[in-house]
């Protein structure tokens, strides 16, 4: 055996739930200098492994998690990791990114990824430790929720030696289309239903622990990268303190001041500020925030843990709500109720259901009913109206259970509306969801939504609210159809890049490449310069984009609903849409950014470019 | 006859409130106004760098970011709304 490469093990494990097989395959370094680590390696390895043509929910489908080389150093934010697969929700694919311990135990259980075939015939858990890898009967953990699950799995050992587990809850068990993957107790691989992927392989827990060390080429060179990362959190102020002291939530107000914030299922962004005064990051850090804390390495501390004292005397505690969580399960249905989101959250993430799925089905869901496009869906007791802030914690349970409205909840706002003859009133792209910006207030988060690989997502979609926010000469204009292609795609990389290093989407408020191309550089000894990480990012696009469209997705999936295009909205005096055409046009010279061809096809002659290699054992 | 300034996240401690009114004659351009608003070293050292705008600062003016060339010479009216505050963040 040669020596252990610098930065990783050279070790992936592949499982195949049919047989309960495991084993260990080698990691090819040429595989970690082209695609890195966490999302790009595990977007390689799926590729590899899955017939994009597969059943999503069937044994066919793969699931793949990877650690990056930064996983196991000190580097801030370095403990996420990337899970990807092909969605259920959306049939392209899920994606899905999560901080918590589990990437970094993982790791240092020896080994860089994991990959998971097939079916077990009956519930299974998977406990991995340095030497060991078994696959075990779960039916005692079966139909429990994640916190208990978590408990179950990961108490009784000694401080130090803790292990850590992902886990599903009932969402998953039941394949709600968009369950989750827990991780430690309330973070979660949230978008895109991977929780339902697990769950229909009969999957409920993977367990990890171990103590194994990386070895890191140049501790020198590591070290200035680290340095200049953390002189640069302490500066911003939004890592170096507004995170902390008002979470994601603090842009709730901002949002509102920037007309982007979405009301009644995007049907406008009109609220009274008094309103949005009392579910705001400030409000929650005066009334239910109890502590604020951050996930393994990381300086920033964006967590809420909350308290919510019910009218009965009873307390519940929890985590959240986050910005996504408060608007979508909020303002976009008509409630302004902050006690009523935070339980309805709680259950969330303790049965294990996205809350931006979940509320933007909700909110699509109201509006059917109070335009009585409700009709059989009726008989199956989903009636609901805006502003039902008393229901949304039952719908949140009965959704993950698939009772009564919950089974046609479970189901994601698309296949309800279409079901109600008006699939134009799902705000979704590719199926997804939209997260709580109104694309008709950007157009770079328009086109950012258009084209993320997994649907409607701003973490792979880009972030364009940023570049709102910069004021100055940092800032890209909203509205210009022109630099829109460009921004987004160079948005989309940067988030392409974070993923495939294990680190937050937070530090980029703080620093771009240059401190993780020298952190790397020095952990690897292998060339990662700034422009060699600019290639990877553009590989990964590529690969996930062929990825799709060997799924069968074209570029007419690579729209808005049509709500964004017709019904303007008013931002700072102006009206404001994205019509068909603002969209052909951004969408024409994406293409065209990122190589592809007029339908949105990577050509051959990129894909050479690239390096991207046809999938593995096959000659295409 | 007033230009409303909004403040969010600490900038509410700092000026002492969510909101103020200045008189839109004191407040004829951004510069007049932030001058105006920095009336003690620590509320100006939020606000200003040197003879500009202080890194990670926002300024909306109804909504709208400030222009990137010469940002302090934008004019106010009676009756806009402004919003200032420290770069956010979140997602
Ligand atoms: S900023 Fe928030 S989400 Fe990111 S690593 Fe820190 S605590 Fe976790």
């Amino acid at each position: 055996m040669s020596a252990a490469p610098f930065g990783f093990f050279g070790k992936i494990i592949e499982i195949d739930l049919t047989g309960g097989d495991a084993r260990v395959l080698p990691l090819d370094t040429a595989l970690v200098a082209d695609y890195l680590g966490g999302r790009g390696l595990a977007t390689r390895l799926f590729y590899d492994a899955v017939d994009p043509q597969c059943d999503p929910l069937g044994p066919d489908n793969v699931v793949v998690i990877a650690a990056s080389p930064l996983i196991g150093t000190t580097a801030p934010t370095s403990a996420r990791g990337h899970m990807v697969f092909k969605s259920p929700l959306t049939g392209v694919i899920g994606t899905s990114n999560s901080g918590g311990g589990w990437g970094h135990t993982f790791k240092s259980a020896g080994y860089d990824a994991l990959v998971i075939k097939g079916k077990a015939d009956s519930p299974v858990w998977i406990d991995i430790a340095p030497g060991k890898i078994e696959v075990l009967p779960a039916h005692h953990l079966w139909g429990q929720d994640i916190h208990a699950t978590n408990d179950e799995l990961t108490s009784g050992f000694e401080a130090g030696s803790r292990p850590r587990a992902l886990c599903i809850g009932p969402g998953g068990e039941n394949l709600v289309l968009y369950a989750v993957v827990g991780n430690d107790k309330n973070r979660v691989y949230g978008r895109c239903g991977g929780g339902a992927v697990w769950g229909s392989k009969n999957l409920k827990a993977i367990r990890v622990q171990g103590k194994e060390k990386i070895q890191i080429h140049d501790k020198e060179r590591y070290q200035s990268g680290y340095d200049q990362a953390l002189y640069l959190l302490r500066q911003a102020p939004v890592t170096k303190r507004l995170m902390r002291e008002l979470g994601t939530a603090g842009l709730v107000e901002l949002i509102n001041v920037i007309n982007m914030l979405p009301h009644r299922n995007f049907q406008d962004c009109t609220h009274r500020p008094e309103d949005l005064e009392r579910m705001s990051g400030e409000t929650i850090a005066k009334t239910i925030l109890e502590k604020a804390a951050g996930c393994y390495l990381c300086p920033i501390g964006c967590q809420r843990h909350t308290r919510i004292d019910g009218d009965d005397g009873s307390t519940q505690r929890g985590e959240g709500p986050e910005y996504e969580t408060v608007v979508l399960m909020g303002p976009d249905c008509g409630i302004y109720d902050l006690a009523a989101i935070t339980t309805a959250n709680y259950r969330c993430n303790e049965l294990g259901i996205d809350t931006i799925s979940f509320g933007g089905t909700v909110a699509c869901a109201m509006e059917l009913g109070e335009r009585g496009l409700l009709g059989a869906e009726k008989e199956g007791g989903l009636d609901l109206r805006f502003g039902a802030a008393a229901e949304l914690e039952k719908l949140a349970v009965d959704t993950a259970h698939r009772r009564g409205a919950g089974a046609l909840l479970a189901e994601g706002s698309y296949r309800l509306a279409e079901r109600c003859g008006r699939a134009d009133l799902s705000m979704t792209v590719k199926k997804l969801e939209l997260p709580a910006y109104d694309p008709r207030a950007s157009f770079t988060q328009a086109l950012g939504y258009m084209t993320s690989p997994s649907g409607a997502c701003h973490l792979r979609g880009g972030y364009a609210v940023s570049l709102a926010f910069f004021g100055g000469t940092k800032e890209i204009p909203r509205f210009s159809l022109l630099q829109s292609p460009i921004a987004i795609r160079n948005m989309q990389n940067t988030g392409i890049l974070q993923d495939s290093l294990g680190v937050c989407r937070f530090t980029g408020y703080a620093f771009g490449s240059d401190p993780w191309s020298r952190m790397l550089t020095g952990v690897t000894g292998m060339d990662f310069s700034v422009f060699r990480l600019e290639e990877i990012e553009n590989r990964v696009a590529s690969l996930e984009r062929l990825f799709n469209v060997e799924a069968g997705a074209t570029a007419a999936d690579d729209a808005l609903p049509p709500r964004f295009a017709e019904t303007p909205i008013v931002v700072a005096g102006e009206e404001k849409m994205v019509s068909e055409q603002a969209q052909e046009r951004m969408r024409r010279d994406y293409y065209s950014v990122r190589g592809w061809d007029s339908e949105g096809r990577p050509t051959r002659a990129l894909l050479e470019d690239l390096a991207i290699a046809p999938r593995a054992g096959r000659a295409s | 006859m007033a230009v409303t300034v909004k403040f969010f996240a600490y900038f509410r401690e700092v000026f002492g409130g969510r909101e103020c009114g200045v008189p839109a004659a004191e407040a004829a351009t951004v510069g007049a106004l932030l001058d105006r608003l920095g009336d003690t070293p620590q509320r100006r050292a939020e606000l200003l760098a040197g003879a500009g705008l202080k890194p990670h600062l926002v300024i909306m003016i109804n909504g709208a970011p400030l222009p990137p060339d010469r940002p302090l010479e934008t004019a106010l009216k009676d009756g806009d709304v402004v919003a200032i505050f420290p770069l956010l963040g979140g997602g």
